[in-house]
């Protein structure tokens, strides 16, 4: 496979995963602030998927100007708009090597997030709606993908990227919802609080049938960091990055693959051994930001090995 | 005659040859089944229709992107849905014809860059050629696979008043359009269900595989996989979902010239894998642009040293390098001749008469009508630069003119060929417009095939004689009949 095809798919599936990531978080934060039981902020939602924007900054807690901002605004890099724009270029220079099926799918969610009809009823309408229909577009996108392509080394790096997406997400999010604990200590014992965190990700009903205490900061740790079965967790991102990249395996470039293999057994480890205890005594600001280099480490590393930029 | 109501409302153009309207007032027989099956429609029902055929091109993504204030805009190529319909009768004339005019193109091609008999005896003047900015002297005596420089053709037609077909021009370098041919015709059976079959229309998706067999055979290496990729310049081309259709077709690569490298005359891709010597390129990347050694050094689309791998015979090239002289404009005027003096045969399919305005006296007589001329320029294509005699002002002729006697050998002439006409469908009602027909053409070591169909351009401005897609063309389904 060419390298530059290799990238393409590796950061077609990092857009949709990050858009997947955004639209949940959007959804779940519109929702809490229409029972603003604590201090309601957009803030860390803007933080995680918008970094410091400058614009994004003035917006404060109008709702409806964030999400005009996160979902269609054309400035901010990381609006759903311009990551599906991006991933729809990625995947027009390599259609013939992903599924008719699916390049129509790509199309139909890059003309449902460009029609004027999306940003009225942004404004306008219930919210809650449009995200809806948006993250529909890529469950049929992730569904394409599971029934129309083909098993081989593309799908490998795709996987590969959606899951070093995923993982640097949950590490994002994590670091920002316990970061705020320091400014306001109460969160701690906020049950709600906790709760969006776990919906925003797609585990409060894993995270109910798991601990039967109520919301403990501690389990809701443990499972966005440790549970092997929740599908949006650090360790099963990396199982799966390492999963996936083992099939690429090819006696050609055996070095390259060394290097990548310890890279990412390395990672794969260090969580692995790890427990919410040995975390808490290195310090979880401390170990997140260890995660989060590895994560870009490997993400630089197959840039250098297997996209041909060095 | 209630069901044909669409028909009996038709009005065609003045001493125009109609596709569908016979000289007696009668619809002529080889469209009367779609008349019919269209009648059978409402106005509201052939809108929705339409409205299909757009959803169905925007939602594959048949699109081209206009870049406006910063901002992409997405348009399709317009498209009439009212097929254009080719007799078996017309269909053989014009395949005989194509084939003679093409095998001679092709003799041209091996001649001009060997021994050059041509020039020798006389038929073709010598400074013509070497005036040509398409004529590579690069290629000189470089051997390409079994002498076949124009593997893929779309020599543009068009009909007289009488019905007569003219060449208007050889497209012998890469000649776009063909992925219509295929989506217009995907596009159809969804419109018209069973209608297909019905008027027992020749099938045109074998052209992949053709065009897929014939790249295979001219791998130099000979080994049971040979590396094919279709070379384009990116996704900015305006071209490049023709280029992605074509790949996915055929299961061949698509590349880019950053993807490839040459190293000891060899030409390879870069892969997940390492370096994979690639031995057939079909490439969608101009002459000019192919390789920065060798032509323009500015150029980030091509691929340094290829022109080295070509010379050397360690990588086919499709089409072969400098094509462009044997479909200049002003050589064309010489290829009735080149058909008498390669094949010893009559032309089949006509020139339409050509002014070289290099020539003084022709040039004279060419200034004395010019509002009955089209003028072109010999190396211009797009329908840019362009003088249509009968519609511009005297102001624009004198400009014209002008530019002409600052450089005459860039320009010919021809007279004002008024274009056959097919129905369409505008707002209810079929309305004539003109057309031209592109059939593409396929040269194998097997010989030469033309799948039977092609793109047919119209001109869908009422009274415009322009059918180029930047100049406000569509393009409709061409169907050519089973004998």
């Amino acid at each position: 496979m060419l390298s530059r095809v290799a990238a393409s798919l590796y950061w077609l599936s990092r857009y949709i995963e990050r858009s997947d990531g955004m639209l949940r978080m959007l959804k779940i934060n519109y929702a809490s602030s229409q029972d603003a039981l604590y201090e309601f902020t957009w803030e860390p939602v803007i933080r995680i998927f918008a970094g410091n924007d400058e614009e994004g900054g003035t917006l404060g807690n109008d709702s409806r100007a964030v999400l005009r901002y996160m979902v269609i605004g054309k400035n901010n890099t990381n609006s759903i708009l311009n990551i599906i724009t991006l991933a729809r270029e990625n995947a027009r220079s390599v259609q013939e090597h992903i599924t008719k099926d699916l390049w129509q799918c790509l199309n139909e969610y890059y003309h449902t997030v460009k029609d004027p009809k999306l940003e009225r009823a942004l404004q306008r309408e219930d919210p809650i709606s449009v995200l809806d229909v948006l993250i529909k577009q890529v469950m049929l996108y992730y569904g394409t993908v599971e029934i129309t392509m083909e098993r081989g080394e593309g799908r490998s790096f795709m996987n590969i990227g959606k899951y070093l997406e995923r993982a640097i997400q949950s590490v994002d999010i994590l670091d920002t919802k316990f970061g705020s604990i320091n400014e306001n200590p109460d969160r701690l014992t906020d049950t709600t609080y906790w709760k969006h965190l776990l919906l925003s990700l797609g585990g409060y009903e894993l995270y109910l049938k798991t601990y039967r205490e109520g919301f403990e900061a501690e389990n809701v740790l443990e499972q966005v960091v440790l549970n092997n079965d929740f599908p949006r967790s650090v360790i099963y991102s990396v199982n799966n990055i390492q999963r996936y990249f083992e099939r690429l395996k090819n006696d050609t470039n055996l070095e390259d693959f060394r290097e990548m293999t310890f890279k990412i057994g390395r990672l794969q480890s260090r969580i692995k051994y790890s427990s919410v205890k040995t975390i808490h005594q290195e310090g979880l600001p401390e170990f997140l930001t260890q995660i989060r280099s590895e994560l870009y480490g490997i993400a630089n590393a197959l840039n250098e090995h297997y996209f041909a930029n060095s | 005659m209630q069901e044909l109501a669409y028909f009996d409302r038709y009005a065609p153009i003045g001493g125009v040859w109609d596709e569908m309207y016979g000289a007696d007032s009668n619809i002529r027989d080889h469209y009367r089944k779609v008349i019919e099956y269209i009648s059978r429609e409402s106005a509201d029902d052939l809108n929705r229709k339409e409205e299909l055929a757009k959803r169905l091109f925007m939602s594959q993504g048949i699109t081209f992107t206009v870049y406006n204030s910063g901002e992409g805009i997405e348009k399709i190529f317009p498209f009439d849905i009212i097929p254009r319909i080719i007799t078996a009768a017309e269909w053989a004339f014009v395949e005989k014809g194509i084939k003679q005019r093409l095998t001679a193109l092709n003799l041209f091609l091996k001649d001009i860059y060997h021994n050059q008999f041509i020039i020798k005896d006389g038929i073709v003047p010598i400074d013509i050629i070497y005036s040509c900015p398409h004529f590579l002297r690069e290629m000189y005596q470089l051997q390409v696979p079994y002498d076949i420089y124009v593997h893929i053709s779309g020599i543009d037609l068009i009909r007289d008043h009488d019905g007569t077909f003219y060449v208007l021009e050889d497209n012998l370098r890469t000649p776009s359009g063909v992925s219509y041919m295929l989506e217009n015709r995907e596009i159809t059976k969804r419109l018209f269900p069973d209608l297909l079959p019905q008027c027992g229309v020749r099938s045109v998706t074998e052209y992949p595989s053709i065009l897929y067999k014939n790249l295979m055979a001219l791998s130099p290496r000979q080994i049971a996989h040979p590396t094919i990729v279709l070379l384009s310049p990116g996704i900015y081309n305006s071209a490049y979902f023709e280029h992605t259709t074509l790949a996915r077709l055929m299961g061949v690569e698509l590349v880019e010239g950053r993807d490839l490298v040459v190293n000891n005359h060899k030409v390879y891709m870069k892969t997940t894998v390492g370096l994979q010597q690639v031995d057939v390129i079909y490439r969608r990347v101009d002459d000019e642009y192919l390789d920065p050694l060798v032509f323009n050094p500015s150029s980030m689309l091509g691929v340094a040293g290829i022109m080295g791998a070509y010379r050397k015979g360690n990588v086919a090239i499709v089409n072969a390098i400098g094509n462009g002289v044997a479909d200049d404009k002003a050589i064309y005027t010489y290829v009735p001749e080149m058909i008498k003096y390669y094949l010893n045969e009559e032309p089949i399919l006509k020139n339409v008469p050509t002014y070289q305005l290099g020539n003084h006296d022709e040039r004279e007589h060419v200034f004395k009508s010019l509002h009955k001329m089209v003028v072109k320029r010999t190396n211009g294509s797009g329908g840019y630069g362009m003088l249509m005699g009968h519609a511009a002002s005297e102001e624009e002729i004198d400009d014209y003119k002008k530019e002409i006697i600052k450089e005459p050998r860039s320009f010919i002439a021809q007279p004002t060929i008024s274009l056959s006409a097919a129905p369409c469908y505008m707002q209810g009602e079929l309305q004539p417009r003109r057309i031209d027909l592109r059939p593409y053409a396929l040269y194998g070591p097997d010989g030469i095939q033309i799948v039977p169909g092609g793109l047919t351009r119209v001109a869908l401005k009422e009274g415009s004689l322009v059918v180029n897609s930047s100049q406000g063309g569509g393009s409709k389904d061409t169907w050519v009949l089973a004998p």
